[in-house]
């Protein structure tokens, strides 16, 4: 898919706004995302691609 | 007391139960806490940690996805095949670069393929992938690379014209022979371009890269192209860090977040060849800049609400957040090395990894005589695949080992003698983790990935917890 195709379906905040501050962080953090391994860059080359299907 | 009240496992590191290790992170009041094994990891307030190691929600979350998490690991590890290829269409480059990893004699007077052959290595790949690929739902991926892909251009052109549709292709180049022409070509053809670029001036980048007859304008070259990809999501940029331009790390992340590039890798210069460790900085010197090139992306990105996504950083982000999202494959155990990716050379060589090429012991075969089902399986590919940090001290006792995944194989064997030692860049990776969980503790890490990473289709939450131990 060619990023530019299609919208970035951004969920973060506008980082210029007031609600970007810093907070207080819970007792206990843990997350975790999966999806289709499908990774083949190496230190030679690398597609950083916004908002890829999986 | 009662049976279920001894029962084994109920106690963490102890008999069967969770062995979850903490871990510093230089953070004012977090610490990680960590299954190794799995990648499980959690962040724990300092003062709660007694708690959470003696009952709570940690241990609950954990009991809850260990399996889960240990599948995917397995997957991750040891369950996938190749979907991409670095191809070489040529061994030979303008530049000399000391610190390449290819050979210097390789590069002034190495193969170059033609056109003819070019065609017959992509029917044989396409023959190949068609078998591993048919159903997979996206395209097998071929990179041409170098040395400097571009001094071929003529049979690169005809290979991409005439397989258009059937590979995802890619560029990577220094960029000092890309014309107007070529660059219509590739925007036409929908080809991702990397382009190589080590300094905020000309006299820093000039200072890195050398031409090897006369003088070649390199630097220029470069800005050039990236003021015609203004406004692309294709294209990337490679920084390769040495002592030359480690002093000027925040520099160069200002020129290109300024030339709206999407990402970029300010990756530590390769050490297989010698060439490469004398431009080295030390892990301890260039862990500091480097870490302040990073907060210097943060701060351009709280000015101007655009991201230039540090590629490499990012995937140690993501190694953490999502292990299979890692767009990158070096900072895994194995590596994707012979496993997500191979490389082939201009005489038709296959290699692990293009990093391998000016290591002749480990062609694992050559397309055009063995194909590339018969490399997969040699010795050569199968001692780069078999490199596992579970299994070699120092790294088998360390925390954060499938953070890192201890790269690179072709480093630690040329470095430190064997496959079974320790990487290049063990505490610059050690810092970089650590930083990256400061960035989850303070809740910026989303800042430091692109827009929408976790948003697409087939993106699942394992675990999404913040809360009170």
């Amino acid at each position: 898919m060619n990023p530019s195709d299609e919208a970035p379906p951004t969920q973060q905040p506008d980082p210029r706004s007031p609600d970007a501050a810093p907070r207080v962080s819970p007792e206990v953090i843990s997350r975790r995302k999966s999806c289709t391994a499908d990774g083949v860059g190496l230190s030679h080359y690398i597609l950083m691609e916004e908002s890829r299907p999986k | 007391m009662s049976a279920e009240e001894m029962a084994s496992g109920r106690l963490v590191n102890s008999g069967g139960g969770p062995s979850l290790l903490p871990w510093d992170i230089g953070h004012a009041t977090h610490l990680a806490v960590m299954e190794p094994e799995t990648a499980f990891w959690s962040l724990v307030r300092k003062d709660r940690l007694a708690d959470a190691l003696t009952g709570g929600e940690l241990l609950a979350l954990y009991r809850q996805k260990r399996s889960a998490f240990e599948q995917e690991m397995a997957l991750l590890r040891f369950g996938l095949s190749p979907s991409a290829v670095y191809f070489n269409p040529t061994d030979r480059c303008n530049l000399d670069c000391s610190y390449c990893y290819i050979p210097q004699a390789m590069r002034q007077g190495g193969e170059q393929m033609s056109a003819e052959r070019l065609h017959e290595a992509l029917s044989r790949l396409q023959d190949y992938f068609a078998g591993t690929m048919a159903r997979v739902g996206r395209l097998p991926r071929v990179i041409f690379h170098g040395a400097e892909p571009l001094l071929n251009f003529k049979a690169l052109r005809q290979g991409i014209e005439a397989f258009d549709g059937r590979f995802e292709f890619g560029v990577q180049t220094n960029a000092t022979l890309l014309t107007e022409e070529m660059l219509g070509f590739f925007q036409d053809h929908r080809v991702s371009l990397g382009l190589s670029l080590d300094g905020p001036t000309a006299e820093i980048t000039h200072d890195a890269r050398h031409a090897r007859e006369g003088r070649v304008e390199v630097h220029g070259a470069v800005l050039r192209t990236l003021e015609k990809l203004r406004g692309s999501r294709r294209h990337s940029v490679i920084v390769t860090v040495t002592r030359h331009n480690v002093g000027v790390l925040n520099e160069m992340v200002e020129l290109l977040h300024g030339l709206e590039v999407p990402a970029c890798l300010l990756n530590m210069t390769r050490c297989t060849l010698e060439g490469g460790r004398q431009a080295r900085v030390p892990d301890h010197e260039a862990a500091p800049p480097f870490l302040a090139a990073l907060e210097r992306t943060h701060a351009l990105y709280r000015e101007t609400g655009r991201k230039l996504v540090v590629g490499n950083f990012a995937n140690i982000l993501l190694a953490i957040l999502a292990p299979t999202a890692r767009r990158l494959m070096c900072d895994l155990s194995p590596c994707g090395g012979g496993r997500a990716f191979f490389a082939v050379a201009a005489n038709g060589d296959l290699f692990p990894c293009s990093e391998f090429i000016g290591l002749s012991s480990f062609a694992g075969g050559n397309l055009f005589e063995g194909g590339v089902r018969a490399a997969l399986e040699s010795p050569a590919f199968a001692k780069v695949i078999g490199r596992d940090v579970d299994r070699f001290d120092p790294c088998r006792r360390c925390a954060i080992r499938h953070f890192c995944g201890s790269p690179c194989p072709a480093e630690a064997h040329e470095m430190h003698g064997g496959m079974d030692r320790l990487g290049a860049f063990c505490a610059f990776y050690e810092e970089q983790t650590r930083y990256a969980f400061r960035l989850i503790a303070d809740g910026k890490a989303d800042d430091f990935l692109w827009n929408g990473w976790d948003q697409g289709e087939g993106m699942a939450t394992l675990l999404d917890f913040a809360g009170g131990v």
